[in-house]
């Protein structure tokens, strides 16, 4: 019997698993067979790792080759088991077993080149847990592998390295570092410097942000809401080790992250088009949970334009995760829990036409048009949506007018640092102001001259019980950016202004 | 069809043209409805109708709403259509006054239209009454509804209009009001208003102004008694409303209040920038003002609140 294993893994979900590769050469007929619930890349890797094994040097053994892929009945997809298959297989030929507490990850090229795999940071953070000494990866994969674990990681840029490695001991070590493709400054976000004017819209982000809010910014086309929304992850304060590690293994699991990088240390950006469906927001595919837009929004901001014209299925699906944090995700052969913790920030015409409040333009709307439109936003999701503030057109001449610089985005998230800092001062582990619940709010000192304006405010304008703790939610937040840790009445009187109207 | 239909709503029934309780008004007009299907009571008291556009603007609304309820608070019934815009908005203030109003519909009783005003519809059946000349079953048909508008001039003493445009509905009713002997009335609105322009034609041709209630008050002989109860009230209402015309005391609060219009709504931050201030400051002042009732605010665009 002539029998090698390989140890490597996969993801499912956004977790590692591991997978042992084992691949055994019998007698009879030549040919090459993969078991194991492989999808179909998998299936094709057995013409991948047969070209590239015979192009790096070794040959292909002329015999019955067989491969297992263990645990059998996890389904598997993609091609990162190719590296730890080639090993197998010509260890098994030359009757070699592999060291038990060591990794292989890659893809292969016909001509034995290793490439970059998705998945790398959770595979490898799995590994390291189980006690995996050493971990060849691709080298494009090495920066973000070293994230996960301490163990020695070696880049692999071809299969060719390994044929001298085990037949002479050669060191693998001294191949060259790769340079990351991109740098990991982001280029979408929007400077606030760069937005004239709009005090009101920008109080709300910078609001929004040291509370973790969900805001809605109402306006006609051509207000500028997208670049507000662009300006927001600008003054989010930077991503913590573990929400970075976070952040980088969803980049990693769904292919997003460039070649070559370590940890992502900006929060995401995402803003799907309003044609989106339910799955692709939430995540899918068919053998194993893929993270979706709400996902990979995860610790940064889910930017969604024109919230009215989102299909309804996928609207609700945002309730789950506005409420938890994260997402349940079943499917046919698995379910899993997603991530799903992020700012909302919802953009809308004020009416079907968009042109309700526009001095310059006359609305064409009946009132049950602008009922239906705004219904369309159900309960629920409104409910969770703290902040709403109307951006008004801009005048032309105003873009053109040489302007007073405005702040910039830098000297505002010093400001939302310090009141994020409050926050996990008085809740070290709790949520965010933005997360209160109602109990928790009751808790917070509320001044007397705050709860008398509060009570006549219900009284006068008609809050509902969930409008009045979503003023409260924002009043604490502009307490802790006044760094004062009583709700005073001035906090309850702005709070009042970012409510929903009508 | 359900099975079991449900037993007609209490109060539901017909008035011939020969029966006692027929209203006396509407049988002078020249072709009086030979029935007329009523759902709740049709009241006696002298009535009012205010009408107008569909599409209203808030400003058309809250005029409606206005007069409505101080006309009903002093006891007068006001008549309108049960359309969107003017008239739901003339049904909602005089229902918060107190006396019943009427609803005079174009289609039959068991069909609402606008569906949006069923529940409207019920409540006004409560205290007053829900009419029609058509028979039940009677969908919205174009044609019924000038037929419609001459029950609602029929009715009253005279027609209030509050924002129609040239060629609308509102002024065919004001034209059969004239043609039926009875008084019309126009609330003017800005010359910006295209709105408008229909209501300051009727006023060009010699229609009357109204401002306030006393205004239609003064018109009619019938309604003297309710002139008297208004002289009553109007000393108590004289100071409250110099107040809210002068703006607060708050010298603060005074400086954000003059910035304000009673029509074009203001953005938050045109009054920050006109006033130097930081717009947290800004914001905390104009919600004094929206709890203490000086302004109405809409989530980034303020207007001074209207006379009360």
């Amino acid at each position: 019997m002539v029998l090698a294993r390989a140890l490597s893994g996969t993801v499912f979900g956004l977790d590692g698993v591991r997978v042992e590769v084992e691949a055994d050469i019998a007698d009879g007929l030549p040919g090459f067979h993969i078991v194991g619930l492989g999808d179909r890349a998998l299936q094709e890797a057995r013409e991948r790792v047969k070209i590239a094994i015979n192009n790096s040097g070794f040959e292909f053994p002329g015999r019955k080759v067989t491969i297992n892929l263990a645990p059998a009945q996890l389904p598997k997809e993609g091609s990162g088991f190719d590296l730890a298959m080639a090993a197998a297989i010509v260890n098994a030929a030359q009757d070699r077993g592999l060291p038990p507490d060591v990794a292989w990850l890659g893809e292969l090229a016909l001509d034995g080149a290793v490439r970059p795999i998705r998945g790398t940071l959770p595979i490898i953070s799995h590994l390291d847990r189980l006690g995996i000494k050493r971990f060849y990866v691709p080298a494009a994969n090495v920066a973000e592998a070293k994230i996960a674990t301490v163990a020695p990681v070696i880049g692999v840029t071809h299969f060719r390295q390994l044929k001298a490695h085990w037949e002479y001991g050669a060191s693998l070590d001294d191949s060259p570092p790769i340079e990351p493709a991109t740098s990991a400054a982001p280029t979408h976000h929007v400077d606030l410097a760069e937005i004239f004017g709009q005090p009101h819209a920008k109080r709300a982000l910078e609001v929004a942000a040291a509370g973790a809010h969900h805001l809605l910014l109402v306006g006609p086309p051509g207000a500028g809401k997208t670049l507000l929304a662009r300006a927001l992850p600008g003054i989010l304060p930077p991503l913590s080790q573990r929400e970075a590690v976070e952040v980088t293994s969803i980049a990693s699991c769904v292919g997003m992250l460039p070649a070559g990088a370590g940890l992502l240390e900006v929060a995401p950006f995402r803003a799907p088009h309003h044609t989106i469906s339910a799955a692709a927001l939430v995540g899918g595919g068919l053998a194993a949970p893929r993270a979706g837009e709400i996902t990979r929004a995860h610790r940064g901001v889910l930017f969604m334009d024109e919230i009215t014209e989102f299909r309804r299925d996928a609207l609700e699906s945002l309730r789950q995760p506005l409420e938890e944090g994260r997402l349940a995700v079943a499917r046919t052969r698995g379910h899993a829990v997603l991530p799903g913790r992020f700012i909302l920030v919802a953009a809308a015409n004020p009416c079907p036409c968009g042109f309700a409040g526009d001095p310059r333009r006359t609305c064409e709307c009946t009132p049950l048009d602008r009922q239906r439109y705004r219904a369309r936003l159900s309960g629920p999701i409104r409910d969770r949506i703290d902040l709403q503030v109307l951006v008004p057109r801009q005048p032309a001449g105003q873009l053109l007018r040489s302007t007073p610089v405005a702040e910039s985005s830098a000297v505002v998230r010093e400001r939302v640092l310090r009141a994020r800092d409050r926050q996990r001062e008085r809740r070290p582990q709790g949520p965010l102001n933005g997360a209160l619940t109602g109990p928790q709010l009751r808790r917070e000192p509320l001044a007397a001259a705050g709860q008398t304006l509060l009570e006549a405010a219900a009284e006068r304008l008609q809050l509902s019980g969930r409008a009045i703790h979503r003023v409260l939610r924002v009043a604490r937040t502009i307490a802790d950016m006044d760094e004062s840790s009583q709700i005073g009445e001035a906090h309850v009187a702005e709070a009042l202004q970012y409510r929903e109207s009508g | 069809m359900s099975p079991h239909p449900d037993p007609p709503p209490k109060g539901e029934g017909t008035i011939a043209l020969g029966d006692p309780d027929y209203p006396a008004r509407l049988k002078q007009i020249h072709d009086p409805p030979l029935r007329l299907y009523v759902n709740g009571r049709l009241p006696a008291e002298p009535m009012i109708a205010i009408v107008g556009s569909r599409r209203a603007t808030p400003y058309g609304q809250r005029a409606a709403h206005r007069l409505a309820r101080d006309l009903s608070e002093l006891g007068v019934v006001v008549v309108s259509g049960l359309a969107r815009g003017i008239d739901a908005a003339a049904h909602r203030g005089a229902l918060e006054g107190g006396s019943p109003t009427v609803a005079v519909m174009a289609t039959g009783l068991d069909r609402i239209y606008p569906p949006e005003n069923a529940e409207l519809a019920q409540a006004i059946a409560q205290s007053g009454a829900v009419i029609t000349e058509a028979e039940p079953g009677t969908p919205p048909l174009p044609g019924r509804f000038p037929v419609r508008n001459r029950i609602i001039s029929g009715l009253s003493l005279g027609v209030i209009v509050v924002e129609a445009a040239q060629r609308s509905g509102a002024l065919i009713t004001a034209r059969m009001a004239a043609e039926q002997g009875r008084d019309v009335l126009c609330v003017p609105g800005s010359i910006e208003n295209p709105l408008a322009t229909g209501v300051h034609q009727l006023i060009k041709d010699g229609a009357k102004l109204v401002q306030t209630v006393e205004d239609v008050l003064d018109e009619f002989a019938e309604l003297s008694r309710a002139r008297a109860r208004a002289q009553a009230r109007v000393h108590a209402r004289t100071r409250a409303r110099t107040r809210a015309d002068s703006g607060p005391q708050d010298p603060q609060l005074l400086a954000v209040w003059e910035l304000l219009d009673w029509v074009e709504p203001r953005h938050h931050d045109d009054l920050a920038a006109m006033l130097n201030l930081d717009i947290k400051e800004v914001n905390r002042r104009l919600t004094l003002l929206e709890i203490s009732g000086y302004i109405i605010g809409d989530c980034g665009a303020v207007t001074r609140a209207p006379r009360d």
